[in-house]
């Protein structure tokens, strides 16, 4: 067998999938971490003030990130849903299970770091322009697949119905996308472009890009951390769990 | 930087708030899994104790 295939096969075994986790999470932490710090150097220490915003316009570099990762993680819990719906994956359902809390803390920030930017720019906190309302729901969609995982005791048969609900909200992502081209939005259209030309100056684009990569290395971190858990408390009554809490006494894990 | 300083404090200090609680929630969740699994291992050993009663 390919070796890369292989190494999927173990990955599916819970016991392998909590060492993988335990193993990887604290790097890709300490990857997002620095990352971030390089990004936020820059964000409040070297590039400049924007000409009309001032300050303000600083709050992008964590608004932007946090905004582009709540759409991506709810993409990645659907593909990983429908991965689990179709062959039956359990590690595919404890991902994308993990993967809604953290797309739901990134759309809080999302939200909260956009009110707080709009109030000195916009003069209110919230409007409900057609961006700000789809973002509100895509809040809602996560916070669905969570109760909904939650309300269920059968693990297996919660993440069936709560993965369905996370491909059914997958239509919600071209419509935040293109709100504000559809139609007339108070928030600004696109200014960054990973395909052509930015609107945004090359000088404010760097730090930007340095907080996209922290995000998503965070992301990595946050995700292997939350499906551990939930493994384990799939697993609890497996014998490699009763090793593990043993060894892993009066220790933190 | 001091146009809109509190804004920006405010909006930075929503990021770490919200990205530090989820890493330690996810952490408590961890310990408390394996808690749960220490204590029900407890209770099994505990109950296949022996009693006095039987070795008098």
């Amino acid at each position: 067998m390919n070796r890369l295939l292989l190494w999927f096969h173990k990955l599916g075994s819970p016991p392998y999938f909590d060492r993988f986790a335990a193993r990887w999470a604290p790097w890709a932490y300490v990857a997002g971490l620095i990352v971030m710090a390089w990004g936020l150097y820059g964000a409040l220490f070297v590039v400049p003030a924007d000409y009309q915003q001032g300050d303000s316009f600083r709050i992008l570099y964590i608004h932007v990130p946090s905004a582009w990762m709540s759409m991506a993680v709810f993409g990645l819990m659907a593909v990983y849903a429908a991965i689990a719906l179709v062959w039956r994956i359990k590690l595919c359902e404890i991902l994308a299970m993990a993967c809604a809390p953290i797309g739901a803390a990134f759309t809080v920030i999302t939200l909260l770091t956009g009110a707080i930017w709009g109030k000195p720019m916009w003069g209110t906190w919230w409007d409900w322009d057609p961006r700000l309302t789809t973002e509100l729901i895509l809040l809602f969609l996560y916070l669905g697949v969570i109760g909904l995982y939650n309300a269920i005791d059968d693990r297996r048969a919660a993440a069936r119905a709560a993965g369905f609900l996370a491909i059914v909200g997958v239509v919600l992502l071209p419509v935040i996308r293109y709100s504000v081209v559809w139609w007339n939005s108070l928030h600004q259209g696109q200014t960054i472009r990973l395909m052509g030309e930015s609107t945004m100056d090359a000088s404010m684009v760097q730090p930007l890009i340095w907080m996209i990569v922290g995000t998503k290395l965070w992301f990595i971190g946050a995700l292997l951390m939350r499906a551990r858990a939930d493994n384990l408390r799939r697993e609890s009554g497996k014998a490699w769990v009763a090793q593990l809490a043993t060894a892993a006494d009066g220790r933190t894990p | 930087m001091n146009d809109y300083i509190e804004y920006v404090i405010a909006a930075y200090a929503v990021f770490f708030v919200v990205l530090g609680w989820d890493f330690v929630t996810t952490r408590l969740q961890i310990r408390r899994e394996l808690q749960k699994v220490r204590r029900s291992a407890a209770r099994a050993a505990a109950t296949r104790m022996p009693s006095n009663e039987l070795s008098r």
